[in-house]
């Protein structure tokens, strides 16, 4: 068990990624700031039920998780799976390659030209349903089992979704990759 | 399944790592042999990166107080209470 005398010590090293999250998740600076607010006093008042020696970064992120879920998620219209749309398994490294034509390893070359705002922007206008497995695997790093336990879903659904939510995610960068002329082909 | 449809289908498990060894081994193989699934490898495992350096936002500098001052509050509260 761990002791609340240490929850500083311990946690506050985590606030830039858990605001990071928040930020992404909410989408708007303000909840984004009281989500985390209020995911670290939870997590302080429930500290001594956290078993020292494992995961605290997944054990706060999943508060995190909650509060956002629970609390700060928008009512929206329902999440449809065909909003997606069909899209072909590695969307964007078929269609830089198209674009770039021969060239060998042109495509990774290509990322390069992404700035952190195509990163963001591409991120947040994913339906959330799909944003927030993709938020957690890609920007976090967590496994499908840790994202299954925060999302409270098996995890094939964190496969499906994750799978559906990076293809729609490399269609958001293609159409930044065209807007911003990264293709080269702007004739 | 050819090599070709076998290691597009997995891509993503054995980037995230969640690949049995036995797949791991016969997609290895594979990428050693085929040139296009090893570009398509290396441009996924890139964009993974790339999503992961250039998909974050720094806090406000004051956060850190901010949730100082709220643990202490609550540390004062639980104090006076007890």
């Amino acid at each position: 068990m761990a002791d609340q005398a240490n929850f500083e010590r311990d946690a506050m090293q985590y606030a830039p990624q858990l605001y990071s999250a928040a930020l992404r998740m909410a989408r708007n600076a303000a909840d984004a700031e009281d989500v985390v607010q209020e995911t670290y006093l939870k997590a302080y008042r429930a500290y001594d039920s956290f078993t020292e020696g494992t995961n605290l970064k997944a054990w706060l992120y999943r508060i995190l998780t909650n509060t956002y879920i629970n609390n700060y998620r928008k009512k929206q219209r329902r999440p449809s799976e065909v909003e997606l749309g069909e899209l072909q398994d590695m969307y964007l490294f078929r269609r830089l390659g198209e674009a770039s034509g021969a060239a060998q390893s042109a495509e990774a070359d290509m990322l390069d030209a992404f700035v952190d705002t195509d990163i963001i922007d591409a991120l947040e206008a994913l339906p959330e349903t799909f944003r927030m497995p993709v938020l957690l695997a890609d920007v976090d790093g967590f496994a499908y089992k840790e994202i299954a336990e925060m999302l409270d879903i098996p995890i094939g659904t964190v496969m499906s979704r994750l799978h559906r939510g990076r293809k729609a995610l490399q269609k958001k960068l293609w159409d930044v990759a065209q807007e911003h002329g990264i293709t080269g082909d702007r004739s | 399944m050819s090599g070709c449809d076998h290691a597009i289908e997995y891509v993503y498990h054995y980037l995230d790592e969640e690949i049995s060894f036995f797949r791991k081994s016969r997609i290895r193989l594979h990428l050693k042999r085929c040139a296009h699934c090893m570009d398509a490898y290396e441009f996924e495992r890139k964009l993974k990166g790339v999503i992961h350096e250039r998909g974050r936002t720094d806090p406000p500098p004051e956060l850190f107080d901010t949730l100082r001052a709220l643990i202490q509050e609550e540390r004062e509260k639980d104090e006076s209470g007890s």
